[in-house]
This record gives C-alpha cells, sequence and structure tokens, in this order.
C-alpha cells in the first residue's frame, strides 16, 4: 500500500517537470525511455521505499519468516518425535505383542505343570486314601473277627462250664461222693497231698 | 463288738461248757451251729434282727436246736443271741474252739464236705490228717453243698483242696 502511494507520488511530480499538462493526461514525449528526471527521481522513491522497506518492514517480514521457519521446524522436529514416538511405540507394541505370545506361552506351560502336578497330587492323595480305607476295611474285619472269635470262645467256655457243672453235679451219687471222701482220706494218710 | 468282748464272751461260753463237763460235746454242736448260721442268710437276718424281740429270737433258737443239740449248747446259743450279739456268734465259737483246741493241746482241723462224714471217715481222716501234719488234731466237720463233691481240709494257715468245686473252677478257668 505504502509503495504503490510512493510510486503515485513521483510519477505525478515527474508529470508536472517534463510534460506540459494539456488537460488530457500524461503524455511521454519519447516513446521507448522515460525522460531522465522521472528516472532519477523514479529510481531515488524506489531507492527511498527499499530502504524504507528494509528498514521498517524488512525486520518484520526476517521475524515472520523466521518464525515461520521456526514453526516449520518445529512442527517437522514434532513430527520428526512423533513418528520416533509412533516408531518406538509400535515397537514397543510389538514387543509386548512378543511378551504377550511368549507370556501366554510360558503361562500355559505353567498351567499345563500345575495340572500334571495336581493330577499326580490327586492321583497319589487318591492311593494313599485307598491305601489307608483298604488298610481300616481290613482291620476292622480282622477285629470284628476277633470280637466274633472271643464271643464265640466266651459262648463256648459259658455253655462249657454249664454243661461240665451241669454233668459232674448230676453225676455225684452218694457212692461216688464216698468214693471221692476215701480216696482224699487215702491220699493224705499216705502224703499225696498238695497244701496252698 | 470289739475283739476283747468276742473273746470275753468266747472265754465265757468255754468255761461254762468245761465246768457243765459237755466241752467237748457242745463246742462240736456250737461250731455247727456257727458254720450254719454263716451259711444260712435267713437265719442271720432273722438272728440278728433288732426290731424282733429278744424272747421271740431265743424261741427260735430253742426250736431250732430242740432234741438236736445239748441243753448246754441251746442255752448259750440263746444267751448270745438274747444280748443281741448274733452277728458276732461264728467269732465267738471260733475263739472258743481255738481254746478247747488249746486247753487239749491240739490244732483245730476244720473239714468241709458236700455230705456229711460217718465216725469212721472223721476218725480215719483225722488220723491221716495228723499223720501228714505232725500235729494232734481237733477235727470238726461242716456239710458245705458248695464244695460239691471230695473235701477241704484246712489246719491251720495249711489248706488241702481236694473238691470237685476248685476242680471246676479250675476247669471253668483254663476254658
Amino acid at each position: 500500500m505504502i509503495v504503490t502511494q510512493l510510486n503515485l507520488l513521483a510519477t505525478g511530480v515527474l508529470q508536472a517537470e517534463s510534460v506540459p499538462n494539456d488537460g488530457v493526461g500524461s503524455t511521454s514525449l519519447n516513446p521507448y525511455f522515460a525522460p531522465l528526471k522521472e528516472v532519477v527521481i523514479g529510481g531515488l522513491a524506489t531507492l527511498i521505499v527499499f530502504a524504507l522497506l528494509w528498514k521498517f518492514a524488512w525486520p518484520a517480514i526476517a521475524k515472520g519468516m523466521s518464525d515461520r521457519t521456526a514453526r516449520i521446524q518445529k512442527d517437522l522436529d514434532e513430527s520428526a518425535a512423533a513418528r520416533k514416538q509412533a516408531e518406538t511405540d509400535a515397537a514397543q507394541i510389538r514387543t509386548s505383542l512378543g511378551d504377550v505370545d511368549g507370556e501366554r506361552t510360558r503361562l500355559f506351560a505353567e498351567a499345563e505343570a500345575q495340572a500334571a502336578a495336581l493330577l499326580e497330587d490327586g492321583r497319589t492323595r487318591l492311593s494313599q486314601e485307598v491305601a489307608e480305607m483298604e488298610a481300616k476295611a481290613e482291620a476292622d474285619i480282622a477285629a470284628a473277627a476277633g470280637r466274633g472269635a472271643d464271643d464265640l470262645r466266651a459262648d463256648i467256655a459259658r455253655f462249657s462250664s454249664q454243661a461240665i457243672e451241669s454233668s459232674v453235679t448230676s453225676s455225684l451219687d452218694d457212692a461216688t461222693q464216698q468214693e471221692l471222701i476215701e480216696g482224699f482220706i487215702a491220699r493224705v494218710g499216705a502224703g499225696k497231698v498238695v497244701t496252698s | 463288738m470289739s475283739d476283747a468282748q468276742i473273746q470275753g464272751y468266747a472265754r465265757a461260753l468255754f468255761e461254762i461248757a468245761r465246768a457243765d463237763g459237755t466241752l467237748d460235746e457242745v463246742e462240736d454242736e456250737l461250731f455247727r451251729f456257727a458254720r450254719s448260721y454263716e451259711g444260712s442268710e435267713q437265719l442271720r437276718n432273722t438272728l440278728s434282727d433288732d426290731q424282733i424281740p429278744a424272747e421271740k429270737r431265743q424261741a427260735i433258737i430253742e426250736d431250732l436246736l430242740d432234741g438236736k443239740a445239748t441243753r448246754t449248747t441251746t442255752q448259750l446259743v440263746s444267751m448270745v443271741v438274747g444280748s443281741g450279739k448274733a452277728r458276732d456268734l461264728p467269732a465267738i465259737v471260733d475263739l472258743l474252739v481255738q481254746r478247747a483246741s488249746s486247753a487239749k493241746q491240739l490244732d483245730t482241723a476244720e473239714v468241709r464236705t458236700a455230705v456229711a462224714l460217718t465216725a469212721d471217715q472223721a476218725d480215719r481222716l483225722k488220723a491221716a490228717l495228723e499223720n501228714a501234719t505232725g500235729k494232734r488234731l481237733n477235727l470238726k466237720t461242716i456239710v458245705d453243698p458248695s464244695v460239691v463233691g471230695g473235701v477241704v481240709a484246712t489246719v491251720g494257715d495249711d489248706v488241702i483242696d481236694d473238691s470237685v468245686r476248685t476242680r471246676i473252677d479250675q476247669l471253668k478257668a483254663r476254658l
């Protein structure tokens, strides 16, 4: 905007000095070259414009460009970082996937080992319980048999005792009693008795 | 009753029987009655029952021994029972027998049989026991059905047991 205004001002000055104002418009005398005065003034004006631009606009432009460069660089850096991060994440994911596979394999192996151990332990415990139950059953059978035998012996002894006493008592008639007494007297007389 | 009282009663009975001149007979009758008393729960309960008047218990004694024992024996037993000492009658009689045996310088031999011994058997058994023990004995025979058969003779601390009861018991123990 400022440059355009300065050019229009310089053009107006030159036109007023080199070409008469006929009321129709600006007219150059040479169709190929501008008047020298106009070139000089135009050049100076241009220089001034460029100087002003260099003095006042360039720092802002340079700053803007620098900022843009920095921003672009920042974006590039961020992109690179993001890519690096993405690659790292991808690597971690791949590693994790690998770890997951390994962990899964390990867990499966551990589970199988535990299952095998449990199965073996169960078999062992079951075998022990079966053995204990068999031993207990055998002991119970033996005890029951023993009790039965003891009861039978006791019954036999009791019935035998009763039978013996009944038989002996019934067979002890008077003659037998006298025989026992005479036998005792004879043995005592012969010194064939034992005292207690 | 204390031992001193039992000994006092035994000495009194002994002196009465000796003074009466029937010591051997009374001693023997008292011994038999004491064994019968020991063996009969009904007799023990009746004669030792303080609720029964003494006169009635003495009447029971006289009724039991009438014609079966000398008058002295009947009176002595009646005296002991009437004085309320029936529970101690066996101990009193045993001491009396010991005293009588000692007076005759004899040891007491107690013979239990299931059936009664004849006089001849008693004499021969006494002789056999004296021969076996080397002691002069005062033989006391007791009919004890629990013996079942055979003889159990006790001389002092020595026991000669040839009874059927003991053999049955031994057989039962082995069974």
